[in-house]
């Protein structure tokens, strides 16, 4: 059933939502005991949500089972960002998009695992306490990350289910076109970000991964809007521009056979002209690495072990108390990222390094600003490769992983909305497809993957 | 000797906005632990900072009367270094783009003046400490000065003038002398510069340098951070140059940049061009007041306008002795601002003409007083009549209260007699009271002292 | 630009974490190898402003309105070491 059958049907009364989350509830408590895509399912929360539905059928997601990803904030629910740091913490506010969701009717089932603080494209790099989320086609492979979960769980469930995601660098798009969904990243700060635990404050967005494309349109109409409590979220009137000229770029097919095979198949019905974006390909991803690690390094400070989760007794003095919480808490990709960051913002290296990757950005941006004065929407894979063998990830050094987002850092760099969707299959393994919409011409992407794919 | 004394102050003071810098928590000291607090000023994940719109002009204001370069834009940045009263062990302020560059205030050439959030506060206990999160996110501005100050007292002075002028913006509340902090910078004879960090009040600045002259004549100066102990009065190492954190900086990217337009500089509706240091000079000059009176009057702004009305119609010199002994100290002892209330000052100057012309006594003037404080629509003549509370300086009417009280108090009488004078002012409060007030306390005493003596 | 042990040393230092020996001589190369990958950034020469976020924002205020704190008791719903409506931290050394 889609999400706009089944929000009908819960109005009308022919679905008793609260049963119907029960059995949600059962099913992801199956799906999640082989699988591991949840960091906490909370069933008192939804049953409660339900119930409150039920006696009053309204809201645009009326009945909705919904994911959150573990690094947005529900009241009262363990928050971690899947970190051991932040093991306990448990928010006294909802983010503003969960406020948004309860307020259409949407039902909270629980928190999705995710790479640690969303350091990583494979979801792999959880805390100690945390499973690693196996990819719903074949579990001995990888779901992608960072919201590996919300990608998972959304593919793996065979009742409604939207997940709410979030990326940094291209968190979104690749465990949708991993695990065969379509995940949606919106412009920067169309979506408040109020309650996101921070990783790159900059580049962060939360948007929508589902299996059902209107579901997904749906939810990221809920969730987006301005918000007092977030400086950079945008009043913006939605004039949407129709994606009628389309450009493919052509070094984003530098990558492994099987999937150019796949996406090349599915383009042949489109019409489109090649185009290069030679500043994006050989600077964004160091751009976006010292921006996002810089900025997390300093986000992250925050977690020493006072107030909120870890907190060891008290035993030595603040330096090698703080020290103490966060080496023994905190993963290798987190402690890798914090100490790149952390160099790129020193003084002596803060000019050549952080101050250099802002004034990159900005080229970036114009790079990309300027092809939308030609074109509606850019096309590319979405991932260099197939979803990878979870063994083979351990084989991988950090900069080989950090290439693996090359096709959607830039556009995360640039704030820019694009939806990852599912091209096809290689011999049973999914490929995603990413289509790229300028500026708060988000809707406008939902509009012409409809009408050509 | 001493020569070449070199002093430069890092001054950070609290605005006394509403509410916090980046919250909604109100903004306000000596109240329980932990009850101004939320998300943001507690640094939980998830949280992120507004900037009140307030601070912006309160530190504008104060930029513009130190006659600041005010930048086209600013950004806020964060300051890393970790510490259990930073929330976020980064602290909000300004780097690279501050609110305003160069200016001058008092004769010293400023540097620079940001905005920045406040810390909260420890309090130091055997193996731990507690924490106070109340204060934290609090608007500062911090104001840099060159080191062009030359000694204690001149850098005590220049402090001085500076909370008059920021008093009398209504940007700053002295309530506490942890409200104004310095981090004070000073070398002597072009020796080493030694920084001494977080003092409180311009008292502990004057104590601070006396200390640190002394010391570094005795001991050579290395570059390095001290400490303050207040109760000792001594400083002490924190760190040296070696061993401090690199804070670095990146702008903040929770907030957008602010730019600093001209319509937000028409808003700001202080007269700049007279600001008390200029109003002080004028008192004594112009109508011929006590340095003291200037002072007390010219730092509140409220005050000054209210004296400057009164000046055109009765004696300035005696009204501003009279403003400052009464008026002055009551609304500080209930805390009232004058500026915060309707005053009716066409009413004040009547009940001050009314009371030099001596139609009413000391002590009617100051319970009219205290009416008017607090209802702007009091008629002081009509509540005179309505009372009856004309000053009696009817001789014979006098002599009879006089009398009376002299025949119903013999004990006094006779102390005042064998040489009390305390019984005297005994006396002339009963014949007061007998008057409910109104009788001429001269003419009372006089024939008091007159009938006693006979 | 290349970093040694004593750099990555300082760095870890200054973002409060400690590193084992066996971190230390992991991270070192793969550290190595991400800065000279970085260092393409040289070859960008054109000065222009730095762009902060993705999108021009700017002028976002709220205005001096007071608005509810939490109490207490849900300030430190989440502390394990607090003492009298405070939070414990570890001791500063004065």
């Amino acid at each position: 059933m889609n999400v706009h059958d089944y929000v009908e049907n819960v109005k009308s009364g022919n679905i008793d939502v609260v049963e119907y989350i029960e059995n949600v509830l059962e099913e992801a408590e199956r799906i999640n005991s082989a699988y591991n895509y949840y960091t906490t399912i909370c069933s008192d929360l939804a049953i409660g949500l339900a119930k409150m539905v039920k006696n009053n059928p309204k809201g645009k997601l009326a009945g909705v089972p919904v994911s959150v990803k573990d690094c947005i904030c529900v009241k009262g629910v363990e928050t971690t960002s899947s970190s051991d740091i932040l093991k306990g913490y448990k928010p006294v506010f909802h983010a503003t998009v969960v406020q948004k969701l309860i307020n259409e009717g949407a039902i909270i089932i629980g928190k999705t695992v995710q790479d640690e603080f969303g350091f990583g494209s494979f979801s792999v790099n959880v805390g100690k306490s945390f499973k690693v989320p196996l990819n719903p086609v074949d579990p001995l492979r990888s779901c992608g990350g960072s919201s590996g979960g919300a990608a998972g769980v959304a593919a793996k469930s065979n009742l409604v289910h939207l997940s709410l995601a979030e990326s940094t660098g291209g968190s979104i798009a690749c465990p949708s076109s991993f695990c065969g969904v379509n995940g949606f990243t919106p412009t920067y700060g169309n979506v408040s970000r109020y309650g996101l635990i921070d990783y790159g404050s900059s580049l962060d967005k939360i948007g929508v991964i589902g299996k059902d494309l209107n579901g997904v349109e749906l939810m990221f109409d809920v969730i987006k809007g301005h918000d007092a409590n977030d400086s950079t979220s945008i009043e913006h009137i939605n004039e949407k521009k129709e994606i009628t000229k389309v450009a493919v770029i052509k070094s984003a097919f530098d990558v492994d056979d099987k999937v150019k095979s796949i996406v090349e198949k599915k383009l042949s019905d489109i019409e489109y002209d090649e185009i290069e974006l030679p500043l994006t390909k050989k600077y964004s991803l160091s751009s976006y690495s010292i921006i996002a690690m810089a900025e997390a390094s300093t986000n992250l400070a925050k977690f020493c072990g006072m107030r909120y989760g870890a907190q060891p007794d008290i035993t030595m003095p603040y330096n090698e108390q703080f020290t103490k919480v966060r080496s023994n808490n905190l993963g290798k990709e987190t402690k890798r990222r914090i100490i790149i960051g952390t160099f790129a913002r020193m003084s002596g290296y803060r000019d050549a390094y952080y101050i250099k990757a802002l004034k990159v950005r900005q080229a970036i941006i114009n790079e990309y600003k300027k092809t939308f004065k030609t074109y509606d929407a850019l096309i590319s894979p979405t991932m260099p490769i197939l979803p990878p063998l979870l063994k083979n990830i351990e084989n991988l050094n950090p900069l080989d992983i950090y290439k693996m987002d090359q096709l959607t850092v830039g556009v995360n760099l640039a704030g820019l909305p694009h939806l990852s969707s599912n091209a096809g299959y290689f011999e049973g393994l999914p490929v995603g497809m990413m289509v790229v919409g300028n500026h708060f011409n988000d809707n406008a992407i939902f509009d012409y993957v409809r009408k050509t794919w | 000797m001493v020569n070449n004394i070199k002093i430069g102050l890092e001054i950070h003071c609290q605005l006394n906005t509403k509410s916090k810098l980046f919250c909604g928590c109100e903004n306000k000291a000596n109240e329980e632990p932990n009850t101004l607090t939320c998300p943001v000023c507690l640094g939980h994940p998830g949280a992120k900072p507004v900037l009140n719109k307030q601070a912006v002009m309160k530190a504008l204001k104060v930029a513009l009367a130190m006659n600041c370069q005010i930048n086209p834009a600013m950004v806020f940045s964060r300051k890393s270094y970790f510490f259990p009263d930073l929330p976020n062990n980064f602290q909000v302020t300004q780097y690279e783009f501050p609110l305003a560059g160069k200016g001058f205030f008092d004769g010293i050439t400023i540097k620079r003046l940001h905005i920045e959030e406040d810390p909260g506060k420890l309090i130091h206990k055997a193996g731990y400490v507690l924490v106070d999160y109340n204060r934290s996110g609090v608007p500062l501005i911090e104001i840099v000065t060159e080191p062009e100050l030359t000694s204690a007292d001149r850098a005590k002075e220049f402090l001085r003038n500076l909370i008059w002028t920021l008093e009398y913006l209504d940007v700053y509340e002295r309530e506490s002398e942890s409200s104004l902090r310095c981090d004070v910078n000073i070398s002597i004879n072009n020796g080493s510069r030694v920084e001494v960090k977080n003092v409180n009040g311009m008292n502990d600045v004057k104590r601070v340098i006396e200390y640190e002259v002394e010391r570094q004549q005795q001991h050579q100066a290395v570059q390095e951070t001290r400490g303050w102990d207040s109760e000792k009065g001594i400083t002490y190492q924190m760190r040296t140059k070696e061993n401090e954190d690199d804070y670095g900086y990146i702008t903040e990217p929770n907030l957008p940049m602010f730019e600093i337009s001209n319509e937000l500089m028409d808003n700001i509706k202080v007269d700049l061009a007279e600001l008390p240091l200029e109003k002080i000079k004028k008192y004594i000059k112009d109508f011929g007041l006590s340095l003291n009176d200037a002072e007390v009057i010219a730092s509140d702004k409220g005050v000054a306008e209210l004296f400057e009305k009164v000046s055109m119609h009765v004696n300035p010199v005696r009204a501003a002795k009279w403003i400052r002994q009464e008026l002055v100290r009551h609304l500080s002892l209930n805390k009232v601002k004058l500026n915060n209330i309707t005053f009716n000052s066409k009413e004040f100057i009547k009940l001050l003409k009314l009371f030099f012309e001596k139609k009413i006594t000391d002590k009617v003037a100051k319970d009219i007083m205290k009416k008017l404080i607090k209802d702007s629509s009091f008629n002081v003549e009509k509540y005179i009549k309505d009372n009856s509370l004309t000053a009696v300086s009817d001789e014979s009417e006098i002599e009879s209260l006089c009398d009376s009280v002299i025949s119903s108090n013999p004990k006094a009488v006779e102390d005042y007699k064998s040489g009390q004078e305390n019984a005297l002012n005994f006396l002339m409060g009963q014949v007061m009271k007998l008057s409910k007030g109104k009788a001429s306390p001269d003419i009372a005493k006089e024939i008091l002292k007159r009938k006693i003596n006979k | 630009m290349k970093i040694d042990k004593n750099v990555m040393q300082k760095i870890a230092k200054n973002a409060r974490l400690e590193l084992t020996e066996e971190e230390v001589n992991e991270f070192l190369p793969q550290l190595n190898d991400v800065l000279e990958y970085f260092s393409i950034l040289n070859e960008f020469k054109e000065d222009i402003e730095p762009a902060f976020h993705p999108i021009s924002i700017k002028n976002v205020y709220r205005g001096d309105i007071v608005e509810p704190s939490l109490s207490p008791s849900e300030a430190l719903s989440n502390a394990k070491n607090k003492k009298d409506n405070y939070f414990k931290g570890p001791k500063v050394l004065k």
